[in-house]
């Protein structure tokens, strides 16, 4: 086998190991069972400001967005990244200049939408900012 | 400079765009980073460091002013830079592999430090760790796509070169 194909090979297997690493450390992890959760959703310049009170077994937020996507009045668009909320509450972000930032607890979300795990109790945040 | 390196540097440019472009559909697997390393091998620093200006550029005018673009007229010079200090001491593709998968690897770091300047530290964290995914197949690309194409461009730029400057104006 050529010098080449092996270091080739050599480097997949450590872009593999290293994909199973930041799965089993990094990657944000979901909690089974039942959990409750609140969702508030502000959009200020439309004097919008809701809250919603879920109870769900889902793991992920996304997956209970996508759930009560009607009620929330949600979009979502889907990048190489990843999903992004475009719209809520029927109301939908200029994406020239508007985002929906998310807090966990009050706090800057980490991670985009599709990897915020719930957990019972979490309230989860949508408001709309400029950017 | 003469209307040669002019000409030369406008095509170089378009070259990386059109390269970039053409891999577009594919996240993080490019050859902006094995083109800009041949660049600078084989026509040198200066020029390779206005085709970068122009690239980014280019790039502002396709994707709108964005912070993570404002960062690329640091991180592309730095390649080049770093390729022109290994040029005399590294003539195997293997090393410049190394370097691209590095910088690969260390692409969303460069940008997370961008993102902190404007939206803070805790943005900047979040940023890299979310992108570290595209990262790894960024470095893991870039070092397979350098081993492989490296050479091969090196000497077809070199004949490409010798022809054109040969040519009178």
């Amino acid at each position: 086998m050529s010098k080449k194909i092996i270091a080739i090979i050599s480097v997949l297997v450590l872009a593999a190991l290293a994909f199973a690493g930041y799965k089993a450390f990094l990657s944000p992890k979901g909690v089974e069972g039942a959990k409750e959760v609140t969702i508030n959703i502000v959009i200020e310049k439309e004097g919008i400001d809701k809250t919603f009170t879920y109870n769900t077994n889902h793991e992920f937020l996304i997956q209970l967005l996508e759930e009560n996507k009607e009620e929330l009045g949600i979009t979502f668009e889907e990048f190489d990244f990843g999903k992004m909320i475009t719209g809520m509450m029927g109301y939908t972000a200029d994406p020239t200049s508007e985002y929906f930032h998310i807090y966990v607890n009050g706090e800057d979300a980490t991670t985009g939408v599709a990897e915020i795990p719930l957990n019972d109790q979490d309230s989860y945040t949508f408001e709309l900012k400029n950017f | 400079m003469n209307s040669k390196d002019i000409v030369l540097i406008g095509i170089l440019s378009a070259t990386i765009t059109a390269g970039k472009l053409a891999l577009s559909f594919i996240p993080n697997i490019e050859v902006v980073t094995l083109l800009f390393i041949a660049y600078t091998i084989v026509f040198g620093y200066r020029k390779t460091m206005f085709v970068s200006l122009i690239f980014t550029t280019t790039e502002i005018f396709i994707y709108g002013l964005n912070t993570w673009l404002l960062v690329y007229y640091f991180i592309w010079p730095f390649l080049i830079l770093l390729t022109e200090i290994m040029k005399k001491a590294v003539k195997s593709e293997y090393g410049y592999a190394v370097l691209g998968g590095i910088f690969g690897y260390a692409f969303g770091f460069f940008f997370a430090i961008g993102e902190s300047l404007f939206y803070g530290i805790a943005y900047g964290w979040a940023y890299w760790i979310r992108g570290l995914l595209f990262d790894l197949i960024h470095g893991t690309s870039n070092f397979i796509v350098i081993l492989t194409l490296l050479n091969p461009l090196k000497s077809l730029l070199s004949k490409l070169k010798m022809a054109y400057y040969r040519e009178k104006s």
